[in-house]
């Protein structure tokens, strides 16, 4: 019912001719990786794989219709990357393209990690994981930094059993739910290795490059409009100064540091305005300077 | 006998894809969703065994009827209902119940009469099958012919 | 409005001095008042006499109401009669009537009542004031109760439903679809014996509930004892053969109260779930038959016999939404309220009215269902609508469209005039509620597919075919006589 599945024209079509134009705007395929380009700076190699992605599900529902091989695709996804590089907000939006395509009847996102999904005592994980999954259930669940589920140092770790009930729903009920496993490359690489169950279930690995410099400009200058605040002139060659340090530190998680660095530079904004003059116009409530940038720890060291 | 508890015992046994869709109607209503089952069927019985807590914030029915089936598994031949509560304040109590198995023989209800003063008459409804102990009123194996299409 | 420089008389000497003078400047008229949040108000539907002035009615209205008498007395001033006065506080004229159209002059007045002028807890001083003397004052042609609002504060002094809705579904373990139900018929004549047989075939074909008659009490053809005895027995058979909870409301409608408690006691001492009263009772009786009912674990039915007389014109009498406002404080957990597609009158915006006033814990203020006030229901039970009089299983996408599933659906000839006999017709009806119900919930379009909802369970479900063929033309399409004054916003297609 609330499936949009291929619309009456497309049903309407003779079996040996399909037209793609018209499916793609039936199910507004557009629409969803078109808002995926203008929200999302940068990430061109993501943008890439997902509309390869969405057209192949395209052509398999075309597929389907003149009764080509089918079976429900496996659709079940690897996000490798560091923090920050906007797997979860992708995740976010494949979630919508899946559910516009008709791969998941209600297109939401469960969003979860270990302490999710595994107990503290024998008999806690079953219950727990299967809740999960039961929420998830016509949507996308989204588990990030997938490789705590496994601890071979412990033999008796209950993340075992979490993944065994995984591996199976993503097996038999493909149709009900799409899992997007989530984390660093590195240890993603070995919990596959480890975990050949997994590996064997991921349709499509998707790899989040860092983003360079420009782009992390780009990004604190997209997060400061969203509310409505923007960078001085002189604030924004701070910025620059700053992300280039910042890049350098340990613990550097990318836009989530561009968000974090923004978000102290509001609170010393209004710090400055309130120890200044009594009145403030409206253009130096929404101005970033560069003091309220420069006072960051970064320029410390 | 045909026991008409629940809300579409009138009709055909409902196939998977119909109960999945009433459930669907449940989930829309933000209801959360049970399913319980039980080997007496005394009109009165109202608390049948859970199989686990009622189902919070579940967004599609899928999940639901992994439960369904997995109880009906765990316990063939007897009967087994969806039930559906409302937390809305003015209901704060089920909304919804219906049968999605019942035993393939149901032997129905014996009607006890004690006769007392001025042709007044105590009644006594009583479950033929409660004659056996909990657990052995419903043989396993002379079940389950699927009750309607199992889709 | 018309003479809004009427103004109270504020100079105690002039105001007290013997003789008559205007109820609006009496302070029978104050059209500054503030309302209270505990003062109950009322709206009449004012027909001046010709040449009253429609300010002067509503003051004389609220004056006759409240604490005047036709001349001025002085031991008001041993009073504080200006809280005890009700203020008329805003008159305004009925949309399509006086000079130009084809009804004479009415106008819609509003009048506020001080809590303190009525007993906590009693609808019978609620309305000796309301509906008393005020009725027969000659200043006015005719006079209607249309609405009023009871405040939170007095609400808490009534019971409410002994039952309701909630508790009702979860005894009798029935939820997610209307109730069914049928009244007995013939309703005069059967022998207890005959009767019974009647209510255990409609039970055991389906049915839910079946129905004693507004005037089936104790006559010479059946004892009202007789007749408890062969229903109960129709009853715990019909449990028995089905496995569900059923019920038969025994009417204990009776000439004293002490009659009516002996049949109540009895028909609990049989087992049974429900009984019934008739509306002419009264509404003290109403009361005590609903204390009754709370203390004793029993639904109270409520026929609403007698009410026609005066609230069906819609110029004289009241509104039969504020019989159900007073119902629900005064106790049932079921009133008759319309079915507006059957025989009996009821315009589809007013009869949403009446549900809505009956089943919500806040109604907003919609006046074209004619509800004139927002009512908080201050957590009072809901009570059952019953959609009686004419329906049958050809109706039934309608009947769940327009009423909702917190409803009784009463198929009296519906069921037992069935040509495969009254078991058929029963299993006819619960099997078109079913199928539409599940029909509903699986987001199908009931308004324009039930009939082929319908035609698809007759397909396999004989009865409901027969029930199809005999009455599935039917219709009672006589325009209503109470309907709405304001046009709808958004048109139902």
């Amino acid at each position: 019912m609330s499936v949009p599945g291929p619309a009456a024209s497309f049903e309407a079509a003779s079996s040996e001719v399909v037209d793609l134009r018209a499916l793609q705007a039936d199910t507004d395929i557009g629409s969803p990786i078109a808002e995926l380009d203008r929200d999302l700076v940068g990430l061109a190699p993501v943008k890439q794989r997902i509309r390869e992605i969405a057209a192949f599900l395209l052509v398999a529902r075309a597929r389907e219709r003149v009764g080509l091989a089918a079976g429900p695709p496996t659709l079940h996804m690897a996000f490798t990357g560091n923090p920050g590089t906007g797997k979860t907000t992708v995740a976010l939006r494949m979630a919508g393209i899946l559910h516009r395509l008709g791969y998941v009847r209600k297109g939401h996102l469960v969003s979860v990690t270990r302490d999710d999904l595994v107990g503290q005592y024998i008999g806690h994980t079953a219950p727990k994981t299967k809740e999960i999954l039961k929420r998830a259930m016509g949507g996308v669940l989204f588990i990030d930094e997938a490789y705590y589920l496994h601890r071979p140092e412990n033999e008796k770790d209950y993340g075992q059993e979490a993944i065994e009930i995984l591996l199976q729903v993503m097996e038999n009920q493909r149709e009900d739910l799409v899992v997007i496993l989530a984390g660093y490359r590195e240890r993603m690489a070995s919990f596959f290795a480890s975990n050949p169950g997994f590996r064997s279930r991921i349709a499509h690995h998707i790899d989040f490059p860092d983003y360079d410099a420009s782009e992390l400009l780009s990004i604190a200058e997209l997060l400061a409009a969203q509310s409505e605040y923007r960078l001085s002139p002189a604030a924004r060659e701070v910025m620059i100064d700053y992300i280039t340090r910042r890049q350098q530190q340990p613990n550097f998680s990318n836009a989530r540091s561009i968000r974090n660095a923004l978000d102290r530079a509001r609170l010393r904004q209004a710090m400055r305005l309130c120890a200044g003059n009594a009145v403030a116009t409206r253009e130096a409530l929404q101005t970033i300077e560069a003091e309220d940038i420069r006072a960051s720890r970064v320029f410390a060291t | 006998m045909h026991v008409t508890q629940g809300t579409f015992s009138f009709l055909p046994d409902l196939t998977d894809r119909q109960i999945s869709d009433q459930i669907e109607y449940c989930l829309r209503q933000e209801w959360a969703v049970s399913v319980e089952f039980t080997d007496d069927v005394h009109p009165r019985n109202t608390y049948w065994e859970m199989w686990g807590i009622p189902m919070f914030d579940l967004r599609d029915a899928a999940g639901v009827m992994a439960e369904v089936r997995a109880c009906r598994e765990a316990n063939p031949n007897v009967y087994v209902r969806v039930t559906a509560f409302d937390s809305t304040r003015g209901w704060e109590t089920v909304r919804l119940s219906f049968l999605v198995q019942r035993p393939a023989n149901e032997p129905g209800f014996r009607l006890d009469r004690l006769e007392a003063e001025g042709r007044t008459i105590r009644y006594s409804v009583h479950p033929y099958a409660a004659d056996q102990p909990a657990g052995r009123r419903y043989k396993p194996e002379q079940a389950n012919t699927a009750p309607g299409d199992r889709r | 409005m018309a003479n809004s420089n009427v103004t109270k008389v504020r100079d105690a000497k002039q105001r007290y001095k013997s003789g008559v003078i205007p109820y609006a400047t009496m302070g029978y008229w104050e059209p500054d008042y503030q309302i209270k949040n505990t003062d109950i108000l009322a709206m009449f539907r004012v027909t001046p006499q010709e040449g009253v002035d429609p300010i002067e009615a509503a003051a004389a209205v609220a004056g006759e109401s409240s604490t005047a008498t036709w001349t001025v007395v002085w031991t008001d001033r041993l009073t504080a009669c200006e809280i005890y006065r009700a203020k008329a506080y805003r008159v305004e004229a009925v949309p399509n009537t006086g000079p130009g159209t084809r009804t004479e002059a009415q106008y819609f007045a509003y009048i506020a009542y001080d809590i303190d002028l009525f007993e906590p807890g009693s609808i019978a001083n609620l309305t000796a004031s309301i509906i008393g003397n005020v009725f027969g004052f000659k200043a006015v042609k005719a006079l209607r109760l249309e609405d009023m609002h009871i405040p939170v504060a007095y609400l808490k002094t009534f019971q409410g439903p002994a039952t309701g809705i909630v508790v009702e579904r979860e005894r009798l373990d029935k939820f997610g679809r209307p109730l069914l139900g049928a009244t007995t018929k013939p309703k005069l004549g059967l022998s207890g014996r005959n009767y019974g047989r009647v209510v255990y075939e409609a039970l055991k074909g389906g049915l839910d509930f079946v129905k004693d008659d507004e005037n089936i009490n104790s006559q010479p053809f059946m004892h009202w004892r007789d007749r408890f005895l062969y229903c109960m027995e129709a009853v715990n058979k019909a449990q028995a053969a089905t496995g569900e909870v059923k019920g038969h409301y025994l009417n204990v409608t009776a000439g004293t109260m002490e009659e009516m408690y002996e049949r109540a006691e009895f028909a609990k001492q049989l087992g049974s779930v429900i009984v019934m009263i008739d509306l002419v009772i009264g509404y003290t009786a109403i009361q005590s038959m609903a204390k009754w009912a709370r203390k004793n674990d029993m639904i109270l039915h409520l026929h609403r016999a007698g009410n026609s007389t005066y609230s069906r014109q819609k110029s004289h009498g009241m509104n039969f939404r504020v019989i159900c406002k007073w119902m629900r404080m005064a106790g049932v957990d079921h009133i008759h309220a319309g079915t507006v597609v059957g025989k009996l009158e009821g315009d589809p915006l007013m009869v949403k009215g009446f549900y809505d006033t009956l089943r919500s814990t806040d109604t907003q203020v919609s006046l074209q269902n004619g509800l004139f006030f927002p009512q908080d229901w201050a957590s009072l039970n809901k009570v059952m609508p019953v959609a009686s009089g004419g329906i049958h299983a050809g109706q039934m996408h309608q009947l769940l469209d327009y009423l909702g599933e917190d409803v009784v659906l009463q198929f009296g000839g519906g069921t037992i005039g069935h040509p495969m006999g009254i078991q058929a017709g029963a299993t006819a009806n619960r099997v078109a509620l079913e199928a539409m119900v599940l029909a509903r919930n699986e987001g199908r379009d009931i308004r324009n597919e039930g009939p082929e909802i319908l035609r698809d369970a007759a397909a396999w479900c004989k009865p409901l075919r027969a029930a199809l063929d005999t009455w599935g033309e039917i219709t009672f399409n006589y325009t209503s006589t109470d309907t709405s004054d304001f046009t709808p916003t958004a048109v139902a297609v």
